[in-house]
């Protein structure tokens, strides 16, 4: 029995008004010095997601991670005993990056110059000839960044007074990532994409459904109706810098054959994985600064946008499966669920980066977010509260 | 010999073009691909899906013979010309050059 569907009804715009209706500071979206500003106060500050565990299965296993906007190379490896930690790729002796692989499994990192050798818990472990080094291996291990992990996902924290711990960053957001699909997450699809647009400006796009009807006519059908015409979501909600949204969908969207079969499969994968599709089926987490997850069990995915240069990022898509595929249905909903999300993320990039360029002409000294773009409202006052608070430290 | 599992003959001709392995490479070939291509094998494969994979169902994937992963790759390859056909139909030349730049990097399937 399906319940009788209720009209969609917009969140109310007075319950909202506490972020403000201000116009919003154009600058902070292109300018050079904004974006050197928040490479401290927000990226060198706040937890960042970097991974999933399932990228590392056993001891010995690790990834490489670039991290641009900290013009830094990480290696995260789950060490002997079976703890995850992330160090600097980078050589103690004179700062050779130890490793070019994206990823593999080692019990040992060597450097290429001279051959010192680290074990995978980051200990200096050998050193040609190093009885003339007036140094001890003690004091040449690698240098480590604070890692933690929280429903299935990897996050490491890069500030130099010492990190909050990362549940306290989150708050109540632990809870619910621990409760989406991605964290029984054991493999996943993943694309990635470039474009000439700020990462803000690249993010924003991913939290507001104004666009939809325009820019995915054909992709983004199911998302909109009769009744919710924009497609908006049902609830929003904030907590700190994070922010979620309760995303509609239209009960009775208009399916074609092969879409249907997808559907339907997938459907059934779902319920032999043991995830309720109505428990977090509609969860959007947005975690501060640069990270989305939704919890649709069909198509659980994520979306990193990570600053590059102040008018560059790059996105990094993953969709995370429970289990491998195991048969020619599960291979089939995996590649027809990739396929539709990328379809759709395909028609985002090329309108951003025309909003990059016509804000980095300069014409505008302000721009504009209606109360149905709240969260990009959000993550602006998140930023800015931080970068202002910087520049008042920093700055005499 | 035949490409195909018993009862896919019709599919043959498709296999060509389509029975090919890797998802980034099956959504190069949808790139790649005419409209009358893409149409005429949905037309052949999409009333074959659901047997298809009932058929492939029978048996573990790392357990499937030549003929077997040629349809499975057919299948997988129709999950992509299936988006052109149903989804993005005549603006599907002026969607192909927009996700050329979404690099698949990793598939459950590669």
């Amino acid at each position: 029995m399906n319940a009788p569907v209720q009209p969609f009804e917009p969140v109310a715009e007075d319950s909202l008004a506490w972020l403000g209706t201000d116009p919003v500071p154009a600058a902070p979206y292109y300018d050079p010095a904004w974006f050197e500003d928040e490479r401290e106060a927000v990226f060198r500050r706040s937890w960042l997601q970097i991974g999933h565990v399932c990228e590392l299965p056993e001891p010995g296993s690790f990834i490489r991670r670039e991290v641009e906007i900290l013009r830094a190379s990480l290696l995260i490896v789950r060490s002997k005993d079976g703890a995850i930690r992330a160090f600097h790729n980078v050589c103690t002796h004179r700062g050779t990056q130890l490793v070019e692989e994206a990823q593999g499994k080692r019990s040992t990192f060597s450097c290429p110059y001279h051959r010192w050798t680290f074990g995978n818990d980051g200990r200096l472990l050998s050193a040609p000839d190093f009885e003339r080094f007036h140094v001890t291996k003690e004091d040449c291990a690698l240098p480590q960044v604070a890692v933690d992990t929280c429903g299935g996902l990897i996050f490491v924290n890069f500030d130099p007074a010492g990190p909050q711990p990362l549940r306290d960053y989150l708050g109540s957001m632990a809870e619910r990532l621990e409760a989406l699909p991605s964290a029984q997450a054991t493999t996943f699809s993943e694309y990635v994409y470039e474009t000439d647009a700020n990462w803000k400006l690249t993010y924003d796009n991913f939290q507001e459904n104004y666009h939809l009807r325009f820019i995915h006519p054909r992709s983004g059908a199911a998302t909109i109706g009769e009744d919710n015409p924009f497609g908006y979501p049902l609830r929003y909600g904030f907590e700190g810098p994070h922010r979620t949204q309760t995303i509609w969908a239209n009960p009775a969207p208009k399916i074609a054959p092969v879409q249907g079969m997808a559907f339907g499969r997938a459907m059934a994968c779902v319920a032999a994985d043991g995830f309720e599709a109505s428990a977090t089926g509609r969860d959007y987490l947005a975690l501060f600064p640069n990270f989305f997850v939704l919890g649709s069990p069909t198509q659980p995915f994520s979306h990193t946008v990570w600053p590059i240069a102040a008018g560059k990022s790059r996105g990094v898509v993953r969709i995370y499966w429970k289990g491998e595929d195991d048969s020619a249905s599960r291979r089939f909903v995996r590649e027809y669920m990739m396929a539709t999300a990328r379809d759709i993320h395909a028609e985002d990039r090329a309108v951003i980066a025309a909003g990059h360029r016509g804000l980095a002409s300069g014409a505008l000294k302000h721009i504009h977010f209606q109360s149905q773009e709240v969260l990009c409202r959000h993550l602006y006052r998140s930023v800015a509260e931080r970068v202002q608070k910087w520049r008042e430290a920093h700055r005499i | 010999m035949s490409a195909l599992p018993q009862g896919f003959e019709t599919l043959e001709p498709f296999v060509d073009q389509w029975a090919v392995a890797g998802s980034a490479e099956r959504a190069a070939r949808r790139d790649a691909s005419t409209a009358e291509a893409r149409e005429t094998f949905y037309a052949a494969a999409s009333p074959l899906l659901t047997s298809a994979l009932d058929r492939l169902d029978g048996r573990p994937l790392a357990e499937h013979d030549a003929s077997e992963t040629r349809l499975m790759q057919l299948m997988l390859s129709l999950a992509h010309v299936a988006l052109a056909v149903e989804l993005q139909q005549d603006d599907e030349p002026k969607h192909q050059p927009l996700r050329r730049e979404m690099r698949i990097t990793r598939t459950p399937a590669d």
